[in-house]
């Protein structure tokens, strides 16, 4: 018997009408779905928490120009009274200097035992209390010969993609950071010694290769006992990393920020208003592709009207009148919903391989914040579709039509 | 139900006006199992009362009641109960689908309470005379057939009244009385009321109680 009530109600049903909205909206949806999708999937590649710096701490280094390089006469270092001034500001909480390694230090990489390539470098420390991460592991031990190690998360980058890539050795990520094995040669005043190097992490926000506190106080004290130790960097805990203060005092006194950290919040700022400017005319295509699905029930129910009215003083419910209406609408917005899924899930497999290759250590998301946005979407405008359809009715029934 | 009762009624668009009527702005009652005549001539709001009584309008004055309860407070599931299973209506105007084939036009009904068998419904087709219409598209049959099929629609579902509104202004002397018999063979099974109302033509039945409108 429905099937005559639809046989009935489908006439003057306008597919073209339908159509376009279906199409609108799929276009419109999967806008709004994917907006979303992509912002969830990147925003963790800007907001990376680095697990070794708080926020509040700045690295602030002497600037580097043409002419002070000239000038040989110039000091890179800070002096204490230099110190004892940024100590001194009202921006500042505390500050710790960087002490770095005064000795020779060559170190070989490798996986799995097999040494891979090996350079010079240095090592660099700032106080234990500037260091946010497990102080059971960032501890040194003259008897273990372990050093921990806190490399930039760039030389994994260069790694994967400069040498794993070209080599054909295998990706690492940070989870299987453990893996690296690292053979640590320190050479000064006339003496040599084999250490072990343990990398615990990478920070984004370090621009060195970090040990700790009590290893540089231990090996330049071995290894460069008369060696300058003049601080090039300082470490600086600061109340609000956002003051202005801040800025001016640095380019007053020719200083440095070290901190990619400002450009990830630009970046991140500008993926949000990217994402929510897209949103929204997706949000828009939507909406006004809704806008065309009522106008086209409400044309229905006009030019029905009749055998609406006749239906109704038969004896059917305004419910059940309703209820193929309903049902059209309802499930054009499901099918909607669901095409914009299918659709939003290829495409995000497309796009998280790209990212994937150039960021290995992105953990895999999930569609669930696209699914829950698009089912309170079809939610939403299925409730108002199934009221509008249902009062158009009711007006039939107290013959305001 | 038992009782249709009528209490000072009369249409709005009557108010202030002289008349001379048995129904309007009178007290009148319509019993279960009465077959009753109500006799009109053009403009006496004949479609009107059976509107206010199937609960299609309200512009009136004065009260309607069912077993006593204004018809007023009525809720719309109050209605589509007394519709689907209290009182049926063959209007005047017909309100079948031109879309839909005859037999189509019964089921829509009979799909609601299921109360006739197809064989059932076949039969009534038979002896009004329309059974090759059966499959005919409502919109393509005279007036006249369109009323015998409204006919049959309105006999295929439980009721305690049945208001025809003019049955037979379309029909010749003989399928008027095929047509009378088939109604009241219905209305005598379920021991059901009958309002009957014409403009001069009526159909040739023994009534009850005659009203002139």
């Amino acid at each position: 018997m429905m099937s005559l009530v639809w046989k009935l109600l489908r006439q003057h049903i306008s597919i073209a009408q339908l159509a376009g909205f279906f199409f609108a909206n799929l276009f419109g949806m999967f806008i709004v779905l994917l907006g979303l999708q992509f912002y969830n999937d990147v925003k963790p590649l800007f907001s990376q928490e680095d697990g070794f710096l708080k926020p509040e701490y700045l690295i602030v280094s002497k600037r580097i120009s043409g002419m002070s390089v000239l000038s040989a006469g110039e000091k890179f270092g800070f002096s204490d009274e230099e110190i004892q001034d940024v100590t001194n500001q009202p921006f500042c909480k505390s500050v710790g200097a960087f002490t770095a390694s005064q000795y020779r230090v060559v170190c070989s990489m490798g996986v799995d035992g097999v040494a891979r390539f090996g350079t010079d470098m240095f090592f660099e420390s700032v106080p234990d209390r500037f260091v946010d991460t497990d102080l059971s592991n960032w501890k040194f031990d003259p008897n273990e010969g372990v050093i921990p190690i806190v490399l930039p998360r760039t030389y994994l980058t260069i790694y994967n993609f400069g040498f794993a890539q070209s080599q054909s050795l295998p990706k690492i990520s940070e989870g299987i950071v453990g893996m690296i094995d690292m053979v640590v040669l320190l050479h000064g005043n006339g003496q040599e010694q084999r250490m072990k190097g343990k990398v615990i992490g990478f920070s984004t926000r370090l621009n060195t290769i970090l040990v700790p506190e009590s290893f540089i106080e231990w090996s330049n004290a071995k290894f460069a006992p008369e060696a300058d130790l003049t601080p090039n960097r300082l470490i600086v805990e600061v109340k609000n990393p956002t003051d202005d203060a801040i800025v001016k005092y640095i380019n007053d006194h020719n200083l440095e920020l070290e901190d990619d950290k400002l450009d990830a919040g630009k970046a991140t700022y500008f993926l949000r208003l990217v994402t929510i400017l897209v949103m929204c005319i997706g949000m828009l295509i939507s909406i006004l592709s809704f806008y065309i699905l009522m106008l086209s029930i409400y044309l229905l129910v006009q030019k029905n009207t009749e055998k609406l009215r006749n239906l109704l003083l038969i004896g059917y419910s305004p419910v059940r009148v309703s209820l193929p209406y309903q049902l059209l609408t309802v499930g054009m917005n499901g099918a909607v919903l669901l095409i914009s899924l299918i659709l939003l899930y290829f495409v995000r497999s497309y796009y998280m391989n790209t990212l994937w290759l150039m960021f290995p250590q992105m953990q895999d998301g999930s569609l669930m914040p696209a699914i829950c946005l698009g089912f309170g979407l079809f939610a939403v405008v299925s409730i108002i579709n199934i009221v509008a359809v249902r009062n158009r009715v009711m007006k039939i029934w107290n013959r305001k039509e | 139900m038992e009782r249709i009762e009528l209490l000072h009624t009369l249409p709005l668009v009557f108010q202030g006006r002289e008349l001379k009527s048995e129904i309007w702005l009178q007290d009148v009652a319509f019993q279960k199992g009465e077959t009753i005549l109500i006799e009109a001539s053009s403009g006496t709001g004949k479609s009107s009362l059976c509107s206010y009584i199937i609960g299609y309008r309200k512009d009136y004055s004065g009260n309607i009641l069912f077993d006593g309860k204004d018809i007023r407070r009525h809720r719309v599931s109050d209605w589509t109960s007394i519709r689907q299973h209290s009182l049926s209506l063959l209007f005047q105007e017909l309100r079948l689908f031109p879309e839909l084939t005859a037999m189509e036009n019964v089921q829509i009904k009979n799909g609601l309470t299921n109360h006739k068998s197809r064989k059932e419904i076949e039969d009534w087709f038979e002896r009004l005379g329309i059974a090759d219409k059966m499959t005919a598209k409502v919109g393509r049959m005279s007036f006249g057939q369109q009323q015998r099929v409204a006919m049959i629609r309105a006999l295929v579902q439980p009721f305690d009244f049945l208001m025809a509104d003019e049955p037979i202004s379309h029909l010749d002397d003989e399928n008027s009385a095929i047509m009378a018999e088939i109604m009241m063979e219905e209305v005598r099974r379920q021991g059901a009321g009958v309002i009957v109302t014409s403009i001069g033509k009526h159909m040739n039945m023994s009534y009850d109680k005659t009203f002139c409108l």
